[in-house]
């Protein structure tokens, strides 16, 4: 049974969520407005799944993302927000966000990507994969080196993601597997979380964060 | 401070002190230079105690701020009469015919100066008519002779032009206050405007939603819904992504495209801003446009479009893609013979203006434009 939480600073949207996903089979364990009660809840309850908006009562999703895993690193984490709010997904993903939808998706649409979150596979949009594509760009164009870099494949099937064609239509056009294209698109995904997680401790210790007083 | 905000006459009251300073030492002076021709010279020393004591407590009293009230006022006043009453005692009625008061007038003009701080300037004139009143009352003549005597216009003066100082400082202070409330009210408003404007957006989203898995009718006022859902947030987005504006005539191509954004057009973009020259921007997306009619004209009423936007750096390209029928391998010739590709031209003419290039490729999988455009002299 797959455990979810659902955050997000609207009451009528929260419900309207969780009562789909209840309907779908999934135990809703927990709601929250806010960046605290989200991380208060979590680390009570550790749901499965958290499904995440950007906009909250006291601060963003991303803030919400980062405080989630650090009290609960078991639960993974799927955004669904408005399509408007391009930065704020991207800095949610690279807090360690698994996956994003658009709020105008489907019942079903959310139903499958609740699961596929649960199973552990990256829920990949076409605009996410837009976003994640423009960041390596960026990261490309300020060229400091030990910056995280897409191999040719790897860019290659985040193109076609972004283009709006499905992980089987990528998988026939470049002759391999279905769970190859899946590895390639999380191989990307990691590797910025990993480059955040490695730039936030460069950070730290550039401004001296790492020693006592 | 017992205000909340700094007293707008503090610098008045500072600089009072000073006077206040000033005339103690004029005072000192003035006693030093007529003490041997006085009746009771002891009480008159033990007496100019009184006087610089008192205008130390006052000094300290007015520049820290908690004397700044009519009690402390009244109390000055108070002191400056009674010193001033004791001239004849002290003095004899014959130095007295002869001489200003003991304390001198210049001293006794800083309960007006505080009078005229505190209450304006008609309580500035008002407490100079009554300390010149106490004068006269203790010197026995009342001079009318303002020629010989100018101590009562003085006084009038400082209270008058004193007390207009201060209620000049008050009336700024007072609108800039306004002012303040004014812009916090403004911004109130916005606030609140801006989370109403969330929660309408997230009803219309839900009703789109929920519409749309009932059917029938229903799916219509869901398509409703989403259209108004998408026209507020663009409204209520305006500016919302924070990027900084780009310098001189650059647009981000960004923004140009995002009025596009569809139940049948999904945007790919980076978080970043996309900037390109203005004609640039315009013309490129107008392009986009084009491929975008087009796709709702051929690819059927289920396609959906993809737009996804790259910035190479040395150059920009925008994929058009569609997940329609497609078009079958020779139906492009014969379209172009029949002269039904006005579309097509209208994009590669765009695109060639620009420098750049436009390519379009068909298969199973749908139709995709794919339209790249230079970046000149950049970095």
């Amino acid at each position: 049974m797959t455990t979810v939480m659902v955050v997000d600073d609207h009451p009528i949207w929260r419900d309207a969520v969780a009562r789909d996903l209840a309907d779908d089979g999934f135990t809703v364990v927990a709601t929250a407005d806010g960046v605290a009660t989200a991380r208060g809840r979590a680390a009570l309850v550790h749901p499965d799944v958290v499904v995440m908006d950007m906009s909250l009562s006291d601060g963003d999703g991303v803030r919400a993302t980062a405080a989630v895993l650090e009290v609960s690193p078991g639960s993974r984490i799927l955004v669904l927000s408005a399509s408007g709010e391009r930065e704020d997904v991207l800095q949610a993903v690279k807090a360690g966000a698994t996956g994003y939808l658009v709020k105008s998706a489907s019942k079903t649409e959310l139903a499958d990507a609740v699961r596929a979150t649960a199973a552990g596979r990256a829920v990949f949009t076409p605009s996410l994969a837009g976003l994640v594509l423009g960041e390596y760009r960026r990261l490309a164009r300020r060229s400091k080196s030990g910056q995280p870099a897409l191999t040719e494949r790897e860019t290659e099937v985040l193109r076609h993601v972004a283009k709006g064609l499905t992980a089987k239509q990528i998988a026939a056009r470049l002759s391999v597997s279905h769970r190859t294209v899946e590895n390639h698109v999380q191989a990307t995904f990691k590797k910025l979380q990993l480059s955040n997680r490695v730039e936030l401790t460069r950070y730290a210790i550039e401004h001296g964060l790492d020693r006592d007083g | 401070m017992s205000q909340q905000h700094p007293d707008p006459a503090t610098p008045l009251w500072r600089a009072a002190q000073v006077f206040r300073l000033l005339s103690v030492l004029y005072a000192l002076g003035f006693q030093i230079a007529v003490n041997g021709d006085l009746a009771r010279p002891g009480p008159a020393w033990a007496l100019f105690a009184v006087l610089v004591g008192w205008s130390l407590a006052a000094a300290v009293a007015y520049l820290r701020g908690f004397g700044r009230r009519t009690g402390w006022v009244l109390a000055e006043f108070a002191v400056s009469i009674a010193l001033l009453f004791s001239t004849r005692w002290v003095a004899g009625p014959a130095w007295v015919a002869d001489n200003q008061s003991w304390p001198t007038t210049l001293w006794l003009a800083n309960a007006v100066v505080s009078a005229a701080i505190l209450r304006g300037p008609y309580a500035g004139m008002g407490a100079g008519l009554a300390m010149m009143g106490c004068y006269a009352l203790e010197k026995g003549v009342l001079e009318i002779n303002l020629g010989r005597s100018a101590g009562l216009v003085i006084v009038l003066a400082v209270g008058l032009a004193v007390g207009l100082a201060a209620r000049t400082a008050r009336r700024v202070q007072a609108e800039l206050d306004r002012a303040a409330k004014l812009t916090a009210v403004a911004a109130e408003r916005e606030r609140l405007a801006r989370q109403m404007h969330d929660g309408v957006i997230q009803v219309l989203a839900l009703v789109a939603r929920r519409g749309r898995e009932i059917g029938g009718p229903t799916a219509e006022l869901a398509e409703l819904a989403a259209g108004q859902e998408r026209a507020l947030r663009r409204f209520a987005g305006t500016g919302q992504f924070g990027d900084p504006a780009p310098a001189g005539a650059e647009l981000d191509l960004r923004a140009l495209l995002d009025p596009s954004a569809g139940d049948r057009v999904l945007l790919s973009m980076p978080a970043t801003a996309v900037p390109l020259p203005a004609e640039v921007a315009t013309e490129l997306a107008a392009a986009v446009r084009n491929a975008l009619d087009n796709v709702v004209r051929h690819a059927g009423p289920d396609a959906t479009a993809y737009v996804l936007v790259e910035d190479l750096e040395d150059e920009v390209t925008v994929s058009i893609r569609d997940d329609g029928v497609g078009i079958a391998p020779g139906r492009l010739q014969t379209a172009r013979a029949e002269g039904r590709l006005g579309v097509e031209k209208s994009i590669v003419g765009r695109l060639a203006a620009l420098s750049g290039s436009a390519r379009l490729h068909s298969d199973d999988d749908g139709t995709e434009w794919e339209l790249t455009v230079p970046r000149v002299g950049r970095r």
